[in-house]
């Protein structure tokens, strides 16, 4: 297996194309030059939310169908949304049992696909095979680029800037999935901020929901809306400038909520577009201006610093 | 707040208590004694593990928020009654926090999803469930494309999404050929929308 295949799933290139901009940038040439393509033909990962919380049976197809495509191209898929990274590993780990592999390939034989896994070795006659790895994107900064690098490359580091960090329900939890960072105290995101210069501020509760998970969004929004606006609360009593999220779920959330309950808010970005920041891009091919809440202050700030 | 509003949230969120209240007596007829199986055949674990210490409660955040109690849903599953559950669970927000604080290793959270399972084949279907749906068949993806996102991706260069290259209809096909073989297009009404 090498190199990686993009999985940008369905809110980042439909609603937070900056954050597609920005991880682009940081993966690509001019950032960090990684050995990763595009694959046209995924599709939703799918969604947890509504697939597998209504019919595994078929979540599972789903997900396999998007499975089978990196294992084709013999990649691992480098996720950039936590509901992506929780569907496609669960899907996985589902499919280790022989039962559900079996199962889910006659189904996929009318599309002419076959989830075997990624074949690693072979042993006499056996061929041996490893799942699709999974990745996201803030577990392949730390481990594969490492917080070093990450702060050898920035230069414009945000200096004066107070993030606060949420880390997302489905990066947490459930842990066995997380087993890339401390569940009960995850560490990846504050370091990469901490590596752009800037200063990871502590807050209550930290590692809550942000309420939008599960379709609860979707079903009702003022109950979502009530959990945020509590977060929010207690990241402006730690008086952080911006909240940098690893989940663009979560960063539509705080975006969207925000306007319902506050005049001002407080400004909301993908790790990836703190990271380009850093990098010295263009704040415009950062695409601030789909945001619901404005970084201009924010951006005054940063260029000042 | 209207009337129909009022049956949705009675029907979705957490009709629970008041109900239970308001029917003083429960009757035999109302307990399903099978329920715990159902909930065990779509991927819940054994309801009956459950010691009732409320930890899952403690840590929900819908909790604090509405009338909400992830263990006494665990109990009416224990006891087999289904009328109680099924409408009341679609504000989980599966942040697995339960899930991390059960001492039985119950894992409140799938009890969850498997009772969204069930009250989908009783027919309770909260509209989200089919307007995603529909949009993953007719367009690959949960969320609807959007012009003005459109004319964004174009200034930053990025192009049009995947799901607007023409090729992509035969993936579209693929996703179709998969929820029609899982009849999940009968199973949540979106038929019309899956053309194989």
């Amino acid at each position: 297996m090498s190199g990686y295949v993009y999985f940008f799933g369905c809110v980042i290139p439909n609603r937070y194309p900056g954050v597609e901009y920005a991880v682009r940038w940081v993966t690509g040439k001019q950032g960090f030059n990684l050995d990763i393509k595009d694959n046209r033909e995924f599709a939703c990962c799918p969604t947890p939310g509504v697939f597998y919380s209504t019919d595994k049976d078929t979540w599972l197809l789903l997900a396999s169908r998007n499975l089978v495509l990196a294992q084709n191209e013999r990649r691992e898929i480098l996720t950039v949304c936590n509901g992506c990274l929780a569907s496609l590993k669960k899907a996985t780990e589902y499919l280790q049992d022989p039962k559900n592999m079996g199962k889910v390939n006659r189904v996929l034989a009318q599309i002419g696909k076959k989830y075997t896994g990624i074949p690693v070795k072979t042993e006499g006659k056996r061929k041996l095979f490893e799942p699709v790895k999974v990745r996201h994107y803030v577990e392949v900064m730390a481990n594969d680029i490492g917080f070093d690098a990450i702060a050898k490359r920035t230069t414009h580091p945000l200096k004066n800037i107070k993030v606060a960090v949420h880390y997302g329900c489905h990066y947490l939890r459930p842990t066995e999935h997380a087993a890339f960072d401390d569940p009960n105290d995850p560490v990846m995101i504050d370091k990469i901020v901490e590596a752009c210069g800037a200063t990871s501020v502590d807050y209550d509760d930290k590692l809550d929901c942000c309420g939008a998970g599960g379709g609860v969004r979707s079903h009702v929004v003022e109950l979502a809306n009530a959990l945020t606006e509590d977060k929010c609360k207690n990241i402006a009593a730690a008086g952080a400038d911006c909240i940098v999220t690893g989940c663009p779920f979560c960063e539509l959330q705080f975006d969207n909520a925000q306007k319902e309950f506050s005049k001002e808010g407080i400004p909301v970005m993908h790790v990836s577009q703190l990271q380009a920041l850093a990098m010295g891009i263009d704040p415009i091919s950062l695409g601030f201006d789909t945001h619901h809440v404005s970084a201009h202050s924010l951006l005054r700030k940063i260029r000042g610093s | 707040m209207k009337d129909q509003e009022k049956e949705v949230e009675k029907v979705f969120i957490g009709g629970l208590h008041e109900e239970l209240v308001a029917d003083k007596v429960i009757s035999e007829d109302q307990l399903v004694p099978d329920f715990p199986d159902q909930i065990r055949k779509y991927g819940g674990k054994d309801v009956m593990t459950c010691l009732q210490c409320g930890n899952c409660t403690g840590v929900c955040p819908i909790s604090l928020k509405i009338d909400y109690k992830t263990r006494n849903i665990i109990k009416c599953c224990q006891f087999g009654l289904k009328k109680y559950t099924l409408g009341t669970n679609w504000v989980c927000a599966t942040c697995y926090r339960c899930y991390e604080h059960c001492p039985a290793d119950l894992n409140p959270a799938e009890v969850m999803i498997a009772l969204r399972h069930i009250a989908v084949r009783e027919g309770i279907i909260p509209p989200f469930i089919k307007t995603v749906a529909t949009n993953v068949v007719k367009f690959g993806q949960s969320v609807k494309p959007d012009a003005g996102n459109d004319k964004i991706r174009r200034e930053l260069g990025l192009g049009p999404t995947q799901s607007q290259d023409p090729e992509y209809h035969s993936v579209i096909r693929e996703i179709q050929v998969l929820v029609h073989a899982s009849k999940y297009d009968k199973l949540i009404g979106i038929q019309d929308e899956v053309k194989v």
